[in-house]
Formats: structure tokens, sequence, C-alpha cells
């Protein structure tokens, strides 16, 4: 979320779509209704399905799974024919105005410019800003290079970089400004086309539209809208770019950065965001610093690489934050190998991990099936049932030698091979060894829980672990003693990253979340003192938050984001201040929020260039003239003495300053600009180009499992859900949640249901080209056939919950089959997320 | 009991006066329900059961979100889902929760014949005292909203208290606190009203239902749980919410006129036999050995 | 039934067999008892019997099933009776006479047969409200199982039940107060199951006249 949960209750307008936070999200849901309540907010609802979400918004659209950018591009496309715009926002806070380089080419076609059909990859070098005065071609510069896995080490053209010197034209005319190049590329999203491809009938679609942007009406700019998502959005081969969509919508319409705007996502876990703070994904490190690659040959390279330099228009200023990148980087080694880091050495740098390939979540099922992957750790997570292509990874796993299971239920991984299908004979040929762990529960650990908001909040143990239960950190912390053990005595190929790593806890054993939530703040080294204040922090003293950080070795950060959340002054996530003196649910003293307990992030962006904010009635921060400083009543989101005048961008993430409505040198590896591609299995060819139907950029494996449906056999689209009643997979193993919603079911449409002679309640099997799923029919009218290019398509949906394991399944009130064994194993090429939200089946009565 | 006896003013089969009669209090409670902020979490039911000590039942799936398709003795709290389509052709999710209503007429209490088994306090709440009842069901024929349940176990009925137990002790009923969206309120019943009636007016001016309005049916003389609907012409449409309920035409012919005429009529009958027996005496039988009974064979 | 040897050696004449007396204390004390329980539930004022009863729960619990007793009884009662209380052509000018069998002008009254038109009339009333209270009686016992579409059964046998017991209980008062206090005799043809030959040939001259010819027929 770059807002918060909270401050939904401060917006005019919500888009929910690819989300369903009124059955995944009640609680938080509570704002949206405020917002209905207190300011009279319009609610928009855009699902395949209409939902508990639909039931409360003012206007539903029902739109086919997987054609959110169609949806999304027409509102460009509207918002830019009816001058529903933020002017002044557009010019000075996006690169609107930047000029790109002669050679670009927008996909009428399908594929934008440098397209390399054999690699199956771009080259990104026209997807550039055009240098001023030729300052693009001028070598030597800091390079900025997204491009997280470059060819093989040493290859032979250098990534292309920023130029630090970009031409642009404020009133938005210049042919190749992005302002024009973004109306070219939409222009073909007409109502019509929504219709075609979405099948909402265009003028639902305008009054949608109309409403949406109506904040922005004769370019007033007090209201604000929201637009609100979850994985609806990311599961998809394009999932990157639908929300890139959405943040290009609202940074036209001037909302990002503002009390009830922005753009956010709603995690689907408690602490998912904590989780991806902490390096979730392979390619990363903590506080999202890109992993090193088998190119970094040094820390100075990899530095480098990693650490952009600022590219603005001349008469601009950009604070650039990433530029600090190696105090970022160097603190973060210093906190992982301790002593053992020195300058020396280059902070033990050669200790991480070079990523050479593709290691997500696919993959890694992929290479366990093909023989590369001996054994896997499975800690607070249900393999076998979150990913796609169920079959597959079961049989991944038959091929194992053993696996680790951390759980506080038995569940379909650690018994994936009782999996329906499997004889008694086929189990005795299975030699996967399982260890099944018993873990403690949420309730029962303690530490911190990053939610949507990125609020960090401490929590406290309400009840120990049951019987054999033990904390997931005392088994971490025993199997790394074990192995440090091991290497101590038998040596090894490279012992150093093992023996060396920083484990100062009291209690080795059992380390407390405490220290290491300390440690994750980070600390000074040695004495330290702020040049201009004066301020001085003791060697041992916990950092008061980022802007202290070295790349000297002085100070260690497990993770740069989180510095300030346990300072000298205690813990910060365990505050409880309800105090919100402005009324816009900042709630500034109540837990803390990364970055530097900022509520609304970019929130310089609520103020107009004069450091004024464009609603006087929602005064988040403000320029004032007297201190020459920037306040207000969150913490500014900007360099604080930087002055309107000084013109610096309020996106101080970005090199440039501004937010990109063109995403240049492949930061999204799909393209500059979102562009519609059908899903892997789509009931049609995609009407915008035939001949290049779907991403470009999508990869599919070739195990048996990896099979697609053609939409002459499987015409049906399916999308997948969770239902408010059940937590993922593992509420089926609690009563009371079992007793609300107790057996799995499948969505039809009624008119489907007459076609094929099937009654509610009635049992079902739901067929994709890799496997088939029973469930009984759930015969409803909140789902209706469609018209798409001309055909009746129908689609259907389920929810994920059930399995093989439960009181449901035990009971044989189930058909025992995981629902993701119909969802096909491709994934989006920027975050490597399946597209289980959009696929191809057929049904017939079980 | 966790009121006050002397806060009592209604009790079922009760002979003579009640101690709480005409008893003004300060406040009466009220539920408010606004089915328009309602996303049918269930969160409610959960609270019910788990405060009321009541655990699993079990359910099958039945075409719907729906728990279960109505409430049961051990289930007092349920959300009712309805899809409903409009003239123009958009669909509506219609979520309410159902529970008894509290009426400040309650029919249940008119047809129950056992001594203090339905109660009703000052502050509205209508609360069944088990302890006192003897099972006879006539309860469920006098709820005009299919309220309470006969447990064919404990062989008696059951419904919503409105918490009472939390209420006297100043606790919000355990539904409300569970409620994450706050389309659940309780208060009094003056600020509830004026609570949906201001909400009904804004869905009214703002989202375009123009027939919202509030549901507190005066054939029941008021509920002490009220509704905001998106539609308060058509309650029906909210899982068979009654568009005027009333206690029903037969439990109070039953409890009126025909008691009276009843009562009437047997002591006219014992009278009217014995005045007979005074002016006509008995049938004899001349000539006959055997003037009564009790003779010798 | 006429071939049993009503006219007793003891010169008296057998009223009511043992099995019709079996069949009427059956059907009396089932009837009694809910009669009483019945009322409890009927008024606050009366609550109290159910409780000298055995208590309020136990009431409820046992009138249902006297209520079943009570239809056996009823049923035997039917299967004995029916024949013998068929309306005959000459109960008509019997209840022309009402009036003076009301202020008993008894030979001004037409004589009656076995049963008198009246007596007629409390077993049909009997009979048909018997069967109306128990169909009002078995929703009312299982109201549980009536679908809520189906409500209007319950709240007709809420108000029914009481009204087919209303008259019951005025047929019940006349009954008692002709059989114990008015009809000396009959309270103990219903004990020990004989009456007088003055009493038979009085209240019931053709019944009477027609045992006399029988008899006379057998010997």
């Amino acid at each position: 979320m770059t807002n918060g949960w909270i401050d939904i209750k401060n917006t005019d307008m919500m888009l929910i779509m690819g989300g369903n936070p009124a059955e995944n999200h009640p609680c938080g849901f509570k704002w949206a209704m405020e917002a209905k309540r207190d300011r009279n907010a319009k609610l928009i609802s855009v699902d395949p399905r209409f939902t508990r979400t639909s039931s409360t918004a003012d206007l539903f659209l029902q739109i086919r799974a997987g054609t959110d950018i169609v949806f999304l591009g027409g509102l460009i496309r509207y918002a830019l024919e009816n001058n529903r715009i933020a002017k002044d926002y557009l010019a000075n806070y996006t690169n609107a105005a930047f000029i790109i380089k002669d050679g670009f080419k927008l996909p009428e076609d399908g594929l934008y410019s440098g397209f390399d059909s054999e690699a199956g990859k771009y080259d990104f070098s026209t997807w550039n800003y055009e240098g001023a005065d030729g300052s693009d071609r001028q070598a030597g510069t800091v390079r900025h290079s997204p491009d997280v896995v470059p060819g093989k080490a040493g290859g032979a053209t250098p990534p292309p970089h920023l130029p630090p010197n970009v031409a642009f034209d404020l009133a938005l005319q210049h042919p190749r400004c992005v302002f024009q190049l973004l109306k070219r590329q939409y222009s073909r999203y007409t109502p019509e086309t929504v219709e075609r491809i979405t099948g909402i009938p265009r003028d639902q679609f305008v009054k949608a539209a109309d409403l949406f942007t109506s904040v922005r009406k004769d370019g007033d700019m007090k209201k604000v809208a929201t637009i609100i998502y979850a994985v609806g959005w990311t599961q998809h081969t394009f999932g990157t770019q639908i929300i890139r969509t959405a943040a290009m919508i609202q940074l036209l319409l001037g909302n990002v950065g503002r009390a009830g705007g922005g753009v956010n996502a709603l995690r689907g876990h408690s602490n998912i965001q904590g989780a991806t703070d902490m390096a979730g994904l392979y390619d990363s490190l903590p506080g999202y610093l890109k992993a090193p690659v088998p190119a970094d040959s040094d820390l100075d390279t990899y530095l480098k690489r990693i650490t952009p330099g600022s590219s603005k228009p001349s008469p601009w200023a950009s604070f650039n934050y990433y530029s600090n990148t190696p105090k970022f980087a160097v603190s973060l080694l210093k906190s992982m190998y301790g002593d053992a880091a020195k300058k020396e050495n280059q902070f033990a740098f050669d200790y991480l991990p070079k990523v050479d390939r593709d290691y997500s979540w696919t993959h890694i099922w992929d290479d366990m099936y093909n023989g590369k992957v001996k054994g896997m750790m499975a800690f607070g997570m249900n393999g076998v049932m979150i990913g796609p292509d169920t079959n597959k990874n079961i049989n991944a796993l038959k091929k194992a030698d053993w696996l680790v299971v951390g759980e506080i239920y038995p569940d379909e991984t650690s018994e994936f091979w009782r999996a329906p299908g499997i004889t008694a004979d086929e189990q005795k040929t299975i030699n996967t060894t399982v260890y099944r762990l018993p873990c403690a529960g949420f309730a029962e650990k303690d530490g911190s829980m990053t939610n949507s908001a990125r609020w960090a909040t401490w929590k406290y143990a309400a009840v120990p672990p049951p019987g054999q239960a033990r904390l997931d950190q005392d088994i971490v912390a025993e199997i790394f003693l074990r192995v440090r053990q091991l290497y101590k005595k038998e040596g090894g190929k490279f012992p150093d990253p093992i023996l060396n790593l920083s484990w100062a806890y009291a209690d080795a054993a059992h380390p407390s979340l405490s220290q290491v939530a300390m440690e994750v703040n980070g600390k000074a080294l040695a004495d330290l003192t702020d040049p201009t204040t004066g301020q001085v922090i003791k060697a041992g003293q916990q950092l008061p938050g980022f802007a202290w950080l070295k790349d000297d070795g002085t100070t260690a950060c497990g993770n740069w984001i989180y510095s300030g959340s346990w300072t000298e002054a205690g813990n910060q996530m365990a505050r409880r201040g309800n105090e919100d003196p402005s009324g816009l649910g900042v709630f500034q003293g109540w837990s803390w929020s990364w970055p530097a307990n900022r509520r609304v992030l970019y929130n310089r962006a609520s103020c107009d260039p004069d450091g004024k904010p464009w609603d006087p009635s929602r005064k988040q921060v403000w320029w004032n003239e007297a201190a020459g400083k920037w306040v207000g009543n969150d913490v500014p989101d900007f360099k604080p003495d930087s002055a309107p005048k000084d013109h610096m961008g309020p996106f101080i993430m970005n090199p440039e300053g501004i937010g990109r409505l063109f995403a240049p040198i492949g930061v999204i590896a799909d393209g500059p600009f979102p562009e519609h591609y059908e899903p892997i299995e789509s009931p049609i060819k995609n009407p915008l180009h035939p001949d290049q139907s779907n991403n470009p950029l999508v990869k599919k494996f070739k195990t048996p499992y990896d099979k697609f449906g053609t939409p002459d056999e499987y015409s049906i689209v399916c999308t997948t859900y969770r239902l408010t009643e059940h937590y993922h997979y593992w509420t089926k193993n609690n009563p009371m949640n079992v007793q609300l919603i107790p057996e799995p079911f499948v969505e039809i449409p009624v008119e489907l249901a007459d076609e094929k002679g099937i009654r509610g309640t009635e049992m079902i099997k739901v067929i994709s080209a890799r496997g088939t799923y029973m469930a009984k029919a759930f015969v409803t009218r909140r789902l209706k056939p469609m018209m798409i290019d001309g055909k009746k398509v129908y689609q259907i949906g389920l929810p994920i919950h059930q399995g093989f394991r439960g009181i449901a399944e035990d009971e044989g009130r189930d058909a025992r089959t995981p629902a993701n064994l119909l969802t096909p194993a491709v994934t989006d090429p920027n975050a490597h997320t399946p597209e289980s939200k959009g696929f191809l089946v057929k049904i017939e009565k079980a | 009991m966790s009121q006050a006896a002397t806060e009592l003013i209604r009790i079922s089969g009760h002979a003579g006066t009640v101690p709480g009669a005409g008893l003004n209090r300060e406040f009466q409670v009220c539920k408010l329900v606004d089915t328009t902020t309602c996303i049918g979490c269930k969160a409610c039911e959960v609270a019910c059961l788990e405060w009321n000590g009541y655990t699993f039942s079990e359910t099958t799936f039945n075409n719907s979100y729906q728990t279960m398709p109505e409430t049961a003795w051990n289930y007092w709290n349920l959300i009712k889902f309805n899809e409903h389509e409009r003239e123009d052709g958009t669909l509506m999710l219609l979520m309410r929760k159902d529970q008894c209503m509290h009426c400040e007429d309650p029919g249940c209490l008119a047809a129950c014949p056992a001594e203090a088994a339905i109660v009703q306090y000052a502050n509205g709440i209508v609360d069944f005292q088990e302890a006192n009842c003897i099972g006879c069901g006539y309860c469920m024929t006098g709820c005009p909203f299919n309220i309470p349940k006969f447990s064919p176990k404990a062989r008696k009925v059951f419904k919503c208290t409105l918490c009472n137990d939390r209420v006297s002790v100043g606790l919000e009923p355990a539904c409300i606190k569970a409620c994450p969206t706050g389309c659940l309120h309780f208060g009094t019943k003056k600020e509830m009203k004026e609570l949906a009636e201001t909400r009904a007016e804004q869905l009214r001016e703002h989202s375009g239902y123009r027939e919202a309005g509030v549901y507190d049916p005066p054939g029941v003389g008021g509920t002490h749980v009220i509704y905001v609907l998106h539609d308060a012409k058509n309650p029906e449409l909210y899982g068979g919410l009654p568009k005027n309920p009333q206690v029903p035409l037969m439990v109070r012919l039953w409890k009126h006129p025909l008691k009276w005429i009843g009562n009437f009529g047997i002591i006219f009958g014992v009278v009217g036999v014995f005045i007979h027996y005074l002016r006509y005496g008995p049938k004899v039988v001349e000539g006959d050995e055997d003037k009564g009974h009790g003779a010798k064979p | 039934m006429s071939r049993e040897p009503y006219l007793l050696p003891n010169g008296r004449v057998l009223r009511y067999t043992f099995h019709e007396r079996v069949v009427h204390w059956l059907t009396g004390v089932s009837y009694l008892y809910l009669l009483f329980t019945g009322l409890a539930f009927w008024s606050p004022w009366l609550f109290w019997i159910a409780v000298v009863l055995g208590g309020d729960t136990i009431s409820r619990e046992l009138h249902p099933w006297f209520g079943l007793v009570f239809i056996v009884g009823v049923s035997l009662m039917y299967k004995m009776w029916h024949r013998q209380m068929k309306e005959t052509p000459s109960d008509k000018a019997w209840w022309a006479a009402i009036g003076h069998y009301i202020r008993n002008e008894d030979d001004q009254v037409p004589s009656a047969d076995r049963f008198n038109p009246g007596q007629k009339l409390l077993f049909w009333g009997f009979f048909w409200n018997g069967i109306l209270l128990l169909l009002s009686g078995l929703i009312l016992w299982f109201p549980q199982y009536i679908p809520w579409n189906l409500r209007f059964l319950r709240l007709a046998a809420v108000f029914l039940h009481p009204v087919f017991a209303l008259a019951t209980i005025a047929l019940f008062i006349i009954h008692v107060y002709m059989g114990t206090a008015m009809e000396r005799g009959a309270f103990g043809s219903v004990i020990r199951g004989d009456v007088s030959r003055a009493w038979a040939n009085k209240h019931h001259h053709t019944w009477y006249e027609q045992l006399l010819r029988d008899s006379a027929a057998r010997k």
C-alpha cells in the first residue's frame, strides 16, 4: 500500500478490482464503509464474480478474468479524452513531459521495439529518455539497471542507463514526449474495444469511467480516488503491468501521495508484507536491495550496478534517495557477518550467494521435478496447495530425497504421498523421507507483523506452544548451529560464510525475536556524529533511523527500511499511542510504519508545486516557509529542507524524482507502458494483435504436467479465490470455520447449469488440461454469461481452501481434490507470480 | 437472571401484577443492523456461538454462502443471503443478520402459557428463562419472525437473548463487538432510530436507493432490533423479513375473546346445572328400590 | 349384543357390560387428566394445577400421551356404540320435547332406546371433537416439525384446540351432572353395570321393551 488501511476512510472514490476486501480483508474493509458513510464516497467493483465486496458497491461490472489492462487502459483513454486529468501534477510530478528516444516503438503489433524473438526478451536501449544536449551518449555516468539477471557473466553489451539530463517539453506537445506516447498507446483502448475484450457493455464501462474520473471534473484537485487490489491482479502472466496501469491512472489523476488516494495492495496474510520486506523473493536482499549476480565480480561493481545516478530535466532537483544504496548494502553485510566483514575483504561481499538464474517458485518445483532439487524445507506454507499445477508438485516431491515441513496441522504437503489417486502400492515406491516438525501458531509466538499498510506491530505470545511444538526460530537456530558444527568439524568447500555468520544472540539455540528485531534496526559500531545537528550516537547504541547508515563499516543494519523500528528509545513497534490530531487516521504513535514511520508514501505530492496542500481539508504535509522546512501531520516523505522553488520531484525513490508513466530501460521487463495480452489459456485470440496474443516474455516448462488447453476443448474461463469463512488452508481444521462453509464448491452461472442440466449441490467435475477438480455446484446469478469478441463465454469460480487434509476431508465430505491442480505454472516475467486467476476449463456432471 | 426482577415489565403465563409494570426506564436498548454495509463475513455468527458457549453443529453445502437454512436452537444469529435481480438487470446480494427482533409487543410472550418462561425487561430485552420453559413451543407459533427454536435434546425452546448477560453489566452484545464494518450498532432506541433514519436518508439521496428506509415494524409495537434496508418497501427480499409482522391474529383471538368466552362458558355451565338441580332436582324413578347410587345390588 | 342376557337373574337389568365400563373409565380418566392439565395451560390462574399434577414440564410432556389414550378410548367407544348412536326418526320428537325433559316432565318425553338423543349428542360431540383435538393436538405436540410456510396450521391449532376442548367441556359438564346428580342410578350403572327394571323402563323404555321381547323369544 502506498497509503494505509485507515487512510481509505479519507477517500471520495474507490475502484476495487482484482481484490475482494469485504471477504478477504473484512476488518480493513471497515474503512471503505466508513468512507461511504462519512464522505458519501463511491465504490466501483470490477470483478469476474459479483462478490460480497460488489454487494456494497455503487457500481458493479463483471469483467472477464485477465482483461484488466483493457479496462484500465480504457479508463486512461477516457480520462485523457475528457480532460479529467491533473495537469499540474502530471507536468511536474510525473515523466509526462520527458522525451523518449527516437526509435522507440509502441506495441501496435503486440511488440515494443527491441524484441529479440530468439532469446524471448527485449533489448531496452530504445526504452529510454532522450538526453538533453546529448548527455545520454556521454560515457562514464553511473549506470542504473534493474536487470538482476544479466546474460552470461561479462555479457557483451552493457545494460542501458538513464541520461543524467533529460530532454523535456512542459507543454506536453512534443510528439515523442511520454504524454503524447501515452495518448497514442491507449487511443486503441476505446469503449468498443473494452466491450469486445472484457465483456463489459460499453455503456456500463463509460458509466464507470465517468464516475471514477469525476474526481477530476473540471480539473478540480480537491477530491481523491483510491485504487485497491489484491492477488486478482498479481496472479497473471502480466500481473505487474496491471498494477502499473493502475499506478499510471493514479498519476494521471494526481491521486498518489494523497490522503484517500494511492495504489493499495491488500496483502493476503497478516505478515506477508514483512516477509517480502525481509527478502521474500530470491532476487532481492532485505530492504529490496538487489541480490548480487555472477557478473558482480566485487563489491564495487555490485554497488555501481545497483546504485542509480540521478536523471532529470536540468532545471529540476532530484533527491535520488537510492544513491544511498551503498550505505544500506554495507550495513547489511556488517549486520550479517559482524567483525568478519572488513574493508579489506570488501565487507565479506564474497560470502553472499550470487543469483545466476531464475529460482522463483515455479522453477523450484520444476527443478525438483527434473531432479535438480533434492530436498525442501517448507515452513509456514502449504507448498503443495498454494502453487499452481498441484499434480506436478506432488510428482516432484515423490522424486525428492527429503522434505521437512514445519506446520501447526498435518497438511497436504507433509502428506503429499496420500494425495488422491496415489494407491497403497504406489505409496510403497515413494522414497521421500518426510520430517514433520510441529511448530508454534501465531498466538504462541511474539515478534512483529507488518500489515498491508507497512505497519510493523509488535505482538506478544498469548499461550505457550502445545505439546512438542517449537518456535520457528528455535528450529532454524538448531539446524544452523548443527550445520555450523559440521562445517567446523569437517571444513568443506567454502565454510567461511557459515562459520562467520553473526549469531550474537544471548541464547544461541533460542534466539529472542527482540534481539533479532534490534539487529534488524541496526546499531552504531563506532561513535557517530551528525555533521549538521552535532547529535552523537555512541558505539553500540541503536540507530535512530536509516539516515545514520554509513558505507564505511561503522554501522550495522539488518534491513535499512526497518531502521528506526527499535531505537534507543525502545521498541517503536510496540507503541500503542492512539492520538490522531489531524483526524486523518495517521496515528503516528501507534506501532511503527516503514519507512521512517511515514504513513502515506510520496506525501509531498499531496501539495501543489508551491508546497500547499491540494485539499486544505486533508492536510498531510506542507512547506513551512518561515521554518524553511516541510512539516505536517505525517512524516514528510521528502528532503525536509528542499524548498518548492528547487523543484525537487516528490517521488524520491526514483532517480528522476518523478512518478513514471513511462517505465524506462526495462524496470518492467515486458514494456514501458502496459499492453493487453491474453492469459496463456484464453477463449479468444487477442483482438488487438492476434499474432501476438500472449505476453511475449512468458516461458513454459517442458514437463508432461505443463499442458495447456485450447478454447475448442476447454471453453469456460475459470478463476480461483478465497472465502471470508476460511483462512487459506488452515481453518479447514477448525470446526467453527468448517461449520460456516463445510464443503468446497464451484460457482457456476445459472445459464451454464441449465445448459448442462446441473442443479445446485450436485457434484461436478471441473477439468483443465492439467487435472480434474471435483466439488458441488453452486448455481448462482452472481456470474453471468458474457459476450467476448462475439462469442458467448461462461466464467466460473472456485475457492481454493479444501484439499485432502481437514475435517470435511477426513469425514469424506469432500472429493479431496486441491483447486490448484487446475492452474498452469506460467508466470509474470517481473514478479514470477503464476497465472492462477484466469485459465480454461470444461465442466461435466460427476 | 441477571436483570433485577423489578425491571420485568412483562411476564409470560403470569397471574396478577407484574413487578415492573409501568416502570419507565430512562432508555430502551436497541440494536441497529445496517444491511447496506453488511459484508456477510459471519463474524457475528461466530461471536454469538462463542459467547453463548455453543460449538460446532454439522452443516452441509446448500447452494448458498448461508451457514444453514434458518436459525437453530443453538445458532441464534444467522446471516441470510439472497440474490435479487432488480428491474434494471443489476444484481444485489442482500445479506441480513437474522436474530430475535426483541419486539415491544412480543408474540412469543403473548403465546407462552408457562409462568415466567419469557420475560420482557424494562430496557426492551425479551428473554427466555429456560428453567421455566415447559417446551410447549407456543412461542414458536406466536413469533412472526420464526426465531424461537426447539431443542429436541433439552426439550425446551431457545433464542437470542440480546446478550442480556452482557448488556446488564454495561457491555454491548457479542455480535456488535465482533462486527468489523460498523454495520452493527448498539445504543438506546432513540439514538439508533435517529442513526438509522440518517443513514436511510443518505442512501436515498446519495446512493440511489430511493426506497431505502428503516425497518421498525409497528405491528409488534416496534422492535429493539431495527434494520436499515436498501428497499424498505420489500423487506421480504431479505430472507423472509415480514412486511407487516403482527402478533398472530389466532394468538390474539385465543388469548382474548376466546379466553373470556371460554371462562364465562365454563362458569355458566357449572352454575347453570347447579341452578337446574335446585329448581328441578333429580329425575326420580317411581317404584324403584334403588333411589340413588351406592345402593347394594 | 342382544344375545347377552341383559335381564339379570336378580331382577335387575345389565345396563353396561364390563368391557363397556372399562372403556368408559379409560376414556373418562384420561379426559380428566387432559381437562386439568389443559386448564393449567389455558389460564395463568389455573397454572397451579399443573404444579399439583407433578410439575409443569411433566404436564406438558404427558398431556399429549393422555390425549392418545383418550383417543383410543373414543375409538373403542365408537366400535362398541356407533350403531346404537345412529340417529333414528324418533329422535326428532325427543328433541322437540327437550323442554319437558329438562323440566323433569318425563311422561311427556318420547320413550328412548338404549341411548337417548341427548346421549347420542354427547357421544358424537366427544367423537368428532376428539378427532379434531387429536389433529390440532398433533400439531401442537410437534410444532418444530411444521415448516414455516405451513405456519397457518400451527396458528389454527393454537386457536382451535381450545375451541374444541371448550366444546367437550360443555358436554362434559352436562354429562357429569346428568350422570351423577340428576339421573339417580346412572352413575351406579357405569360402576356396577346394572340398573333397576323401573329405571330402565323409565329412562330407556324402548330398549327395555325390546329386552323383554328378546327374553321372551329366547325362552
